[in-house]
């Protein structure tokens, strides 16, 4: 839904500006993020600080051998008689220094070939990745003990170097396959096409958009460098005095500490290691929920919920209904799908967002019914609330929703369970992508019968065949798996499952939009040819008018979360009443007669999360009166089945109704 | 029947790849073809892509030759998968042509070119992209995003880039365009996204406009102003424009000339009333007939849609990686001969910058239409 994702999200770009703000704003939005912050940042202390903690020069052999913790020494003192405490200070510098140096010199290898091997393509990618897998394929640690073991009288650089050699390709593996992404993406072409240069188009248009990886790539191989220099110096390859939380497992390990009982020597450095590493999983899984707020919005949202969201929630819902000449209406019996004063949206952090308000609507047996409007008009969220699929963050807020006698919104899981796909089914814009790549169209056309309790191999056989007759598809094709079947064909085979257990309703959300206009000519044929054939009930929605004024029996048009007009296909066509419903008709060009310029709509339709008092067309409106912005017009009967909301329509009993409150407040402007 | 086509009895086969699509009467001279006066002028374009190890060849583009002339609009129309939008990436050179030329302004464009050769055509030849929620970098301004191609192309001295940005913003109907300037992308609408989108396309001053399929990722209630915003701007500014969709109604209302992808051919073309209209190849008419017949009123009229009643919706676009030697539309053509798999038919003219590639109209033929 739009004003769900208007919600304000966080930047990761944000980071590179004011690192301290930034910093701050992070471990506020983030507790992972926090905690990582406070660990990685009292490490850090202690290694900056050691001096002040410590007295004693972590190589001085000048104790008594393995002292056990005291005043003096807090940890205790090694075999050799060192401190274990300033080893462990002295040594977090070292470690981590290692750490921060592999971490940052993996990473920029990794973002330099993975980025450049993504942008320039071709020959060039293929040989980078190729030598990326090579590395990977590699095993690490014993080329890195090799490595290390010819280069031990080269120092501690040389150590960084190969480890930071030993770890760049696991990133630049992952930031190539996002780059190529990134790379596929139109704003680069832009950029190429308005005759930017590979370094700015790298630096100033990829990069900043990878930030979130190659942070996270980061603390990554950081922690790789860690774990590389103690387990280095556990074996005891490189240059075991220096103090380092590798080179003190060496020594603790080599004289049997735990054996002698002196368990705070391999304790105190294994805890380090261990915390250091939490610190950045911690780090990297705040910097994933930055990178994808769906995730993080979740919980968020919930806590929303539990507090104070329902409350507002339910008290607008009861505004709604307690209007004055607001009258409250029973469920149509004869309808198909009754829905009466449905009210749904989402719960946000900024508050309830009432996509739908007091939608009533009736669908009669074998009817095709289509609901028309902007995007953002709620006319999914009504598709999704009235058969009960509105997942989180959305919720019916009040209302009904009737199919054939049965409220579908106080059913309980299991009964709804057994109704969904027999008695009613829907196909969505995405549909295709509901398909499972791995099986074979049959099974999954018979998976939807089983569910239902048809079993027999020859009646699930003989159905299948049928459907795909259904919806002008071979019977060959059966056996195929989804990808081998083109975009219209796999939306067929989800109509097809739709059918399969004959429903009397099915609703269909932009079952056509992503086709191309001569598949979805032929699938909304064969949807009609069904329809027929069945007597099914049909709810089609659309941002496509034109194409429901031929498909549909009644139309109905929605705006800002309620239904503005509503009439007989042929009707709304010659004769539409509600302004939006006149602009809509004429929003888009003509294929015959003159070519004469038109207009669209003016403006933006209102946010969905305010509660508006006048009628929501009011600002866009040329006909707009006084009257328009004080009070909401109510949907009535102009003749049979032609229902407006609209004071240009309104009969004289409503707008004498309206007046005295009118001239009220125009006489206290 | 009445149409124009079986009154033409003058229907000349043309060869020659210029006056294929050009529009050009037969007999005008060649020389005359390649005049200064093209906005863009294409022979013979082709592209092929090679897919995967296997070498799989999928020709998107297939000997295209067009010509825009200065301050036409001129709509390529077809499905996904014709080619239309390749067209645009080989003129802007976001691909590179496996054969054929292009010309901008009367300028040949080389097949290889430098950076600087790049730039000065980027100048010359903007493009506007569909999805303005994918085309817009979330994570710069729209000013930085409209001041590259002015300092790109030094078109204002550094001062006086922002002063211009404004302007851009305001010509395309967002005002003030200093407070807009100052606004990410994900602070305004679809429609607000696609004008700057648009601002960035004239930020160049360019001659020629690329437009894929601007609008039809916008909601309805706003594509007519973008498409007026187009209109108003080609008039103002004096651009050519190739304005892509595969809305037909879409392209009679932008183009005053219109021309038919199928499988990477162009198989009609000429001027928009009369393409859409009164199509005459068989595939045209198929999307004539699967168009919304919404807004013509009940009588409709040509003999285009009446044949269109009797065509079948079947079959989809072919595969491109194995194209008949034919006419790559005859296995789903109600009309379909034997000589329509001999290869693939020129275009024939019908009437004066009408043509159509299809063996029905060739005048060699016994009953040519």
């Amino acid at each position: 839904m739009s004003a769900a994702a208007s919600a304000p999200r966080p930047r990761l770009a944000a980071l590179g500006r004011r690192p301290l703000d930034a910093l701050g704003s992070l471990m506020r939005r983030s507790p992972k993020a926090a905690a990582g912050i406070v660990i990685l940042l009292v490490l850090s202390l202690m290694a900056i600080s050691a001096p002040l903690w410590t007295s004693y020069d972590p190589t001085s052999l000048a104790f008594k051998s393995m002292l056990t913790p005291s005043r003096l020494h807090p940890l205790g003192t090694t075999f050799v008689g060192q401190d274990i405490l300033s080893q462990l200070l002295y040594g977090a510098r070292f470690t981590m220094l290692i750490g921060l140096l592999t971490g940052l010199i993996a990473t920029l290898i990794g973002t330099a070939v993975g980025i450049s091997a993504a942008y320039f393509g071709g020959r060039f990618d293929e040989i980078v990745n190729g030598i990326i897998n090579v590395v990977l394929v590699l095993p690490g640690f014993p080329l890195l003990i090799v490595a290390a073991a010819l280069l031990e009288n080269a120092g501690d650089w040389a150590i960084i170097i190969v480890i930071s050699l030993t770890g760049w390709a696991w990133g630049a593996r992952v930031l190539r396959a996002q780059a190529m992404t990134l790379r596929r993406r139109d704003f680069i072409d832009a950029a190429v096409s308005t005759g930017e240069g590979p370094g700015r188009i790298i630096f100033r248009e990829m990069l900043p958009n990878l930030s979130g990886i190659i942070a996270a790539n980061f603390f990554g191989t950081a922690l790789y460098g860690v774990l590389s220099e103690s387990g280095l110096k556990f074996i005891g390859v490189g240059d075991v005095t220096q103090p380092s939380w590798g080179s003190m497992l060496y020594w603790a390990a080599g004289h049997t500490a735990l054996l002698k009982g002196a368990w705070w020597w391999v304790m105190a450095p294994g805890l380090c290691i261990a915390l250091l590493g939490t610190s950045f999983a911690l780090l990297n899984f705040a910097i994933d929920e930055i990178a994808n707020p769906k995730a993080a919005n979740a919980g968020r949202l919930r806590a929303a919920r539990r507090g104070k969201g329902r409350v507002l929630a339910s008290q607008s819902a009861a505004q709604t209904l307690t209007r004055p000449n607001m009258k409250i209406q029973p469920p149509n019996p004869a309808a198909l799908l009754s829905v009466r004063h449905l009210t749904a949206g989402y719960q946000t952090p900024q508050g309830p967002v009432r996509a739908v308000r007091n939608v009533s609507l009736d669908v009669m047996p074998g009817e095709f019914l289509g609901l028309a409007g902007e995007s953002g008009c709620g006319k999914s969220t009504l598709a999704f609330a009235a058969t009960r699929l509105l997942a989180e963050p959305g919720e019916v807020f009040s209302g009904q929703s009737v199919l054939e006698g049965v409220d579908l919104l106080t059913l309980s899981e299991s009964e709804l369970r057994r109704r969904r796909w027999k008695d009613y089914s829907m196909v969505f814009q995405a549909s295709m992508n509901v398909l499972n790549p791995v099986l074979r169209v049959r099974e999954q056309l018979y998976d939807a019968m089983q569910a239902h309790g048809v079993t027999d191999k020859a009646k699930l056989d003989a159905r299948a065949r049928e459907l795909f007759g259904l919806v002008g598809i071979r019977e060959s094709y059966l056996d195929v798996y989804p990808h081998q079947l083109s975009g219209g064909m796999k939306q067929r085979v989800v109509i097809a499952i739709a059918l399969a257990l004959e429903p009397k309703l099915v609703v269909l959300d932009e079952p056509t939009t992503a086709l191309d206009v001569v598949v979805q000519r032929q699938i909304l044929e064969e949807i009609q040819a069904v329809r027929r054939r069945l007597g099914i009930g049909i709810v089609m929605i659309t941002h496509d008018l034109s194409l429901l004024t031929e498909m549909s029996d009644r139309i109905a048009i929605m705006y800002a979360g309620e239904i503005v007009e509503e009439a007989p296909s042929s009707v709304l066509q010659s004769a539409p009443l509600h302004p939006y419903t006149r602009r809509l008709m004429t929003a888009f060009p003509p294929l015959g007669g003159e070519r004469t310029r038109r207009e669209g709509i003016p403006g933006r339709p209102p946010s969905l999360a305010l509660d508006l008092t006048g009628c929501p067309f009011a600002e866009r409106c040329d006909s707009v009166m006084p009257i328009c912005s004080l009070q909401k017009p109510v949907l009535s009967d102009l003749s049979p089945g032609h229902r407006v909301a609209c004071f240009l329509h309104a009969s004289p009993e409503q707008l004498t109704l309206a007046k005295p409150e009118v001239n009220h407040v125009l006489a206290s402007d | 029947m009445s149409s124009p086509a079986t009154e033409l009895t003058t229907a000349t086969e043309l060869t020659t790849a210029t006056e294929l699509t050009t529009g050009v009467r037969p007999g005008t001279p060649l020389t005359a073809a390649v005049s200064a006066n093209a906005a863009l002028e294409l022979h013979g374009l082709t592209k092929a892509f090679k897919c995967g190890r296997g070498g799989r060849v999928v020709t998107a583009v297939n000997n295209v030759s067009l010509r825009i002339e200065r301050g036409e609009v001129l709509a390529l129309v077809g499905e996904s998968g014709s080619g239309k939008s390749t067209v645009a990436r080989l003129v802007a050179r976001l691909e590179t042509p496996t054969s054929g030329s292009v010309s901008v302004g009367g300028q040949a464009v080389p097949r290889r070119l430098g950076s600087a050769g790049l730039r000065a055509l980027r100048r010359r030849v903007q493009m506007i992209f569909q999805d303005p929620y994918a085309s817009l970098n979330a994570l710069n301004t729209v000013g930085y995003t409209l001041s590259r191609p002015i300092r790109i192309h030094k078109l204002a001295p550094g001062r006086e880039v922002g002063a211009q940005v404004s302007a851009l913003l305001d010509r395309v109907g967002l005002s003030p365009g200093a407070l807009w300037a100052a606004r990410r992308p994900n602070e305004l609408s679809g429609g607000q996204r696609q004008r700057v989108v648009i601002a960035r396309a004239l930020a160049a001053r360019p001659e020629l406009i690329l437009a894929d399929e601007p609008t039809s990722a916008l909601d309805v209630s706003i594509r007519l102003d973008i498409m007026n915003l187009l209109l108003d701007l080609k008039d103002q500014e004096g651009l050519s424009m190739l304005f892509i969709t595969h809305d037909l109604a879409g392209a009679r209302y932008m183009a005053d000339r219109v021309a038919v992808m199928y499988a990477g051919s162009v198989v009609e073309i000429g001027p928009a009333q009369e393409v859409i209209g009164n199509p005459q190849m068989p595939y045209t008419q198929l999307l004539r007939r699967a168009a919304p017949k919404f807004g013509e009123g009940t009588e409709t009229q040509g003999a285009g849609a009446q044949d269109a009643g009797e065509l079948p919706l079947r079959g989809e676009v072919p595969d491109l990686s194995k194209l008949p030697t034919g006419c790559a539309f005859e296995p789903r053509c109600p009309h379909a001969t034997a000589a329509c798999k001999v290869a693939l038919p020129p275009l024939y003219e019908l009437s004066p910058g009408h043509l159509v590639r299809c063996v029905l109209f060739d005048p060699a033929r016994p009953g040519a239409r």
